[in-house]
């Protein structure tokens, strides 16, 4: 009898559950996946766009990823228009701490404000949740690169490499597989890293493998992704949101991971 | 007001909230008008390992030398020295507003500190957010720390303007002790060790005790490098008072 426990957003189930937050998880599964690969010079982000069309303007269309700062760059996953009114929240919130501080916000306190929003739609005002995953990948310096995965319950964790979406499962288990573990733990003076043996190379060579395996058309193409870099260029984060040509450009240089069509 | 944001019928979600635009009516607003209780120069320096900074202890009321050990150098969290001339009760203002900044940073506990420069930013917008609603806090703050290994000396004041520079001086200072810094210190800021830096410092300190009517030979000194801020015990400056007895004039 879940029907009954399902419609308020603001109560719980008799067997403890928020309906409502599941529900959106769900609208998630179905959506284009995003995933996310950390490495010890950067972080991957790449996504599968579902709505695709010769008529579209691929260039001015951003479906998947955005900038949400100079230090943040994010992927999301589900509605796009629940996502637009948080990436607009989430510029306005790092915007109101460099005014403030002088300073770029810290990734780990963009994605909590994130998260807190998203939490307070599943307990008060009888509003249904926001049915969004990001994925959100950024560089500050007291932590260097991180890569943070929140859903509309408002949790959040961060990762090595995480997936979400469509296939967000098999993407896991894929990039579990093939992650390479070994780390070194360095403390700079500044900076605590922890220093994955992941180079740059490996993390987009990796990317490319997942998304071969978990996107089930017959062939990858940039008509059908986006695909996004933050790295440091002279210790300043620099987001690098590659164009169609540029994915192509990738898609090329590790085509020897990518499965071919017809052995699929 | 606060708790009213939280009462689950009236719940409005964080970001549509809307504070009213009319402010509540308690009568004619009080406005500082004139600082009462104040404190005079504060003197500081970029050197070779960081930042030093003097200012005396007394806080004067009026023409009267009232409070003789006065701490005009705080340190804000451990990165950033501040040093203050100007109404003391506005300092005791700020000194609580800087002691809230630093708990919301240390109930947030994920391991991330404000830097001097935000520690800056967050006092200069305080300054000129008061002065623009006509009710300045009377100060002028000397803001010092090591960023990343980068010295950071600022200066904001009452009317909310702001500027970094390798020497700074507050009130009598400006005119006093400026002068004396930019010929010894301005360009040779890497070279100047801490010993010839305290001799800088405690000359230019001697100088305003000499010409500054509003001063005491007691003083403190305080350093700031990437180790973090120490703020000395206070001690006298020796003065020569000989060439008093040579002066003519004025009832002698």
């Amino acid at each position: 009898m879940a029907r009954r426990y399902d419609s308020r957003t603001t109560i719980f189930s008799p067997e403890g559950r928020l309906y409502q937050v599941e529900y959106a998880m769900e609208a998630i599964s179905h959506a284009g996946t995003v995933i996310g690969v950390l490495s010890k010079d950067g972080i991957v982000l790449a996504a599968e766009r579902q709505a695709t069309s010769n008529l579209l303007e691929q260039s001015l269309d951003n479906e998947k990823i955005y900038e949400m700062n100079d230090n943040v760059v994010a992927g999301v996953a589900g509605h796009a228009a629940d996502a637009n009114t948080l990436i607009n929240q989430s510029r306005a919130i790092a915007q109101r701490y460099l005014l403030k501080y002088d300073s770029p916000m810290p990734v780990e306190q963009l994605v909590r404000r994130l998260c807190d929003m998203k939490q307070g739609y599943t307990q008060y005002g009888g509003l249904r949740p926001f049915g969004v995953s990001f994925l959100c990948a950024g560089w500050d310096s007291t932590f260097g690169f991180q890569l943070y995965q929140s859903d509309p319950a408002g949790n959040y964790s961060s990762w090595k490499a995480a997936c979400i979406g469509e296939n967000y499962s098999n993407a896991q288990s894929i990039l579990k597989q093939e992650y390479k573990d070994e780390e070194k733990e360095e403390a700079g003076p500044n900076v605590r890293t922890v220093g994955s043996q992941m180079t740059m190379d490996d993390a987009l060579k990796l990317t490319c493998q997942v998304l071969s395996k978990t996107i089930d058309t017959a062939k990858l193409s940039s008509k059908k992704l986006e695909f996004a870099t933050i790295t440091l260029k002279a210790g300043k984060p620099f987001i690098h949101v590659y164009t169609s040509t540029e994915i192509d450009e990738v898609l090329k240089k590790y085509e020897s991971v990518i499965k071919p069509a017809d052995s699929q | 007001q606060g708790l009213d944001d939280m009462d689950p019928i009236e719940f409005r979600l964080p970001h549509t909230i809307q504070r009213p635009a009319v402010a509540p009516s308690h009568g004619p607003k009080a406005h500082t008008t004139r600082p009462i209780v104040t404190g005079t120069s504060v003197v500081a320096f970029k050197y070779k390992d960081g930042i030093i900074m003097a200012a005396d202890c007394l806080a004067s009321y009026g023409s009267l030398a009232r409070y003789r050990n006065e701490k005009r150098l705080m340190a804000v969290g451990e990165t950033t020295l501040l040093g203050v001339s100007g109404d003391m009760s506005d300092f005791q203002h700020m000194q609580h507003t800087l002691e809230s900044l630093l708990t919301q940073e240390y109930d947030m506990d994920d391991g991330q500190t404000l830097g001097t420069k935000s520690v800056y930013k967050c006092i200069s917008n305080i300054m000129y957010n008061r002065r623009t609603k006509g009710d300045p806090l009377w100060n002028s703050y000397v803001i010092a720390g090591v960023d990343n290994g980068q010295k950071m000396l600022g200066y904001v004041d009452l009317y909310g303007t702001t500027y970094q520079s390798t020497s700074i001086a507050t009130g009598y200072g400006g005119h006093l002790a400026q002068p004396i810094l930019r010929r010894l210190v301005e360009g040779r800021e890497d070279e100047v060790t801490e010993e010839e830096a305290v001799q800088i410092l405690d000359e230019c300190m001697r100088v305003l005790f000499y010409r500054d009517a509003r001063s005491l030979s007691k003083i403190r000194r305080a350093k700031v490098t990437a180790q973090g801020v120490e703020i000395s015990e206070p001690y006298t400056l020796e003065t020569n008072w000989d060439f008093a007895e040579s002066i003519t004039g004025y009832g002698s």
